[in-house]
């Protein structure tokens, strides 16, 4: 069971780029080999800027309400873990549901793998992989409680996609998490890539 | 408070797994020609192979009912029903010896993991083949006439040859459940050792689910061999005990069948479903994400997603411009979740906003193949 006490908080505008992440995950013995950690360039051409992703944990996540096969499960420490092996049929569902772009469905395998915070590492007391070798603190996993000393933002769980809510485990850090963050693709569109 | 109402049953998948087990029953009497042919030994795993029979029915039907489940299932259906079925039929075909008998795509996951499998299923499939006809009365054995020497088998009521008893032939329907067995518990322990030494299987395995059925299977395997050898060696010592366990044994994995992790032999034909349906989409084409203009996601699943949406209360999820969440590749939603940070860290002096170009090849890892 992964500890209550601890949060993991994401800060992408920290994010050097150094793929240490990338690497650190693929070493998690729960998908050992492939690295479930996204991270994307925001604009290869005209900035540096890179943005890791991992899952955000969702309260009640998508991905495992349009799972025909009920694979995905959250367990009560609400880690949402990757498909069950003998249910998943690789059916892609979860992949283009999810709010966050998170699950891969390996071609062949007719598996989903996604980030389940190193649930390995997490259950018994240890960082994840990649808040571990996270040398700008992009990622990071710490006491919820030690965050305000170490941030001036503080975290947010609160998303809204349209009307629709999304609560996760995982945090953002923003200056002020008193309203959802809007996610609108209008910000995409127009707004400059 | 009704007993349904208390278990918190549904009624529709209730009723038609009740049907499914009259069915079994009528097939039961019918094959034993009105039980005639039934084996009094074998009534206790009779009457658990109805309670699992009824148990995995209601599953299923409870479980192809879920919104997400009835996508596949209707689509399977509809092609099962149609003319194209028989342009499919060859590649259905394929794909079952493939991802059914082969199981291929686990050996893709790990050669370890597919060849203890292989062991485990073909085991069991080899077993169940032999037992439930043997159970159901379908298939039975009797000395040929007045004749000792021979034995006489029986399907359906019918003659069906004979055999010398000190015969390959007799030899092999003796032993083939022992070789089973064997497969069986081999399978169990490659399972059982790669779950131990393997540290994500180790953090999230629950002994209910994931070990009890390999410790089960082992008991029934282990049990039944014992048979064997207090028959052919220990002139029959403990058989009365050895029978009762036995029965033990596989009427306890026969009666969680239902609930455990062994239910995934009858989810896992929906894979072939899935992949026909993938195909046909790929036939109808990709769709562009309307955030970089790339082609992700089929057709045929885009429409299909857009009305589970709406059935599971997410078609709210709508963007400014008429843009659906689901029209946004994986990429570009993660790109959306920095971009909003960014809006709200800094508003106009935003880190990510840079100057518009045109929209890049998408290199995530979603596969246009698969």
């Amino acid at each position: 069971m992964v500890p209550q006490d601890y949060g993991f908080f994401i800060d992408p505008q920290r994010c050097i780029g150094c793929y240490s992440c990338v690497g650190a995950c693929a070493e998690c013995g729960t998908h050992r080999g492939r690295s479930m950690i996204h991270l994307d360039e925001m604009d290869r051409y005209n900035s540096t800027q890179t943005v890791p992703t991992v899952c955000m944990h969702c309260e009640d996540p998508i991905c495992a309400q349009v799972c025909p096969s009920d694979a995905i499960k959250r367990s009560e420490d609400g880690v949402v873990h990757a498909a069950q092996k003998p249910r998943c049929i690789g059916c892609q569902n979860c992949e283009l549901s999810c709010p966050f772009g998170i699950p891969i469905v390996f071609p062949g395998l007719e598996q989903m793998l996604k980030c389940d915070l190193c649930y390995d590492r997490t259950s018994i007391g240890h960082k994840p992989m990649c808040a571990t070798v996270c040398p700008s603190q992009a990622l990071l996993f710490v006491r919820k409680d030690e965050v305000a000393n170490l941030r001036k933002n503080k975290p947010l769980r609160d998303f809204l996609i349209g009307t629709v809510h999304v609560e996760t485990k995982n945090a953002l850090m923003v200056p002020d998490p008193g309203t959802p963050l809007h996610l609108d693709a209008a910000l995409l569109i127009h707004g400059g890539f | 408070m009704s007993l349904i109402g208390e278990l918190d049953l549904e009624p529709r998948p209730l009723i038609r797994a009740a049907l499914a087990t009259l069915a079994l029953i009528g097939a039961v009497a019918l094959g034993s020609r009105g039980g005639r042919w039934l084996d009094p030994a074998l009534l206790g795993y009779l009457l658990a192979t109805l309670f699992a029979c009824f148990g995995v029915a209601y599953r299923y039907f409870a479980w192809i009912e879920r919104p997400a489940t009835r996508m596949y299932f209707t689509h399977t259906v509809r092609l099962l029903f149609s003319s194209r079925v028989f342009r499919a039929a060859p590649r259905m075909a394929l794909l079952a010896l493939d991802q059914i008998f082969l199981q291929r795509f686990i050996e893709k996951r790990s050669l370890r993991r597919w060849g203890a499998h292989a062991l485990l299923a073909w085991g069991c499939m080899l077993g169940f083949a032999v037992t439930l006809p043997l159970v159901f009365g379908w298939v039975r054995f009797t000395s040929e006439g007045l004749n000792p020497d021979r034995y006489q088998a029986w399907v359906l009521g019918f003659p069906a040859g004979a055999f010398p008893l000190d015969s390959f032939q007799a030899f092999l329907s003796f032993h083939i459940l022992n070789v089973a067995a064997v497969m069986v518990i081999a399978g169990c322990v490659l399972s059982l050792i790669r779950r131990k030494q393997d540290e994500g299987d180790s953090a999230t395995q629950r002994f209910d689910l994931d070990l009890l059925p390999l410790v089960l299977l082992i008991a029934v395997s282990m049990t039944g061999l014992m048979l064997t050898a207090s028959e052919q060696w220990l002139q029959g010592r403990n058989f009365a005990t050895l029978a009762f366990l036995h029965e033990l044994t596989v009427i306890l994995l026969l009666l969680g069948l239902p609930f455990g992790k062994l239910f995934h032999v009858v989810q896992r034909p929906a894979q072939l479903g899935v992949t026909l349906y993938k195909a046909e989409g790929e036939a109808e084409g990709r769709l562009a994400c309307k955030g970089c203009g790339s082609p992700f996601i089929r057709a045929n699943q885009r429409r299909d997603l857009g009305a589970l949406w709406k059935e599971l209360d997410l078609d709210g999820a709508r963007h400014g411009g008429g843009v659906h969440h689901l029209d946004l590749c994986p990429r570009c939603k993660r790109r959306l979740v920095a971009k909003a940070q960014g809006v709200r860290l800094h508003g106009a002096f935003d880190p990510f906003a840079t100057i518009p170009v045109h929209a890049e090849p998408i290199s995530d890892s979603i596969s246009l193949t698969s």
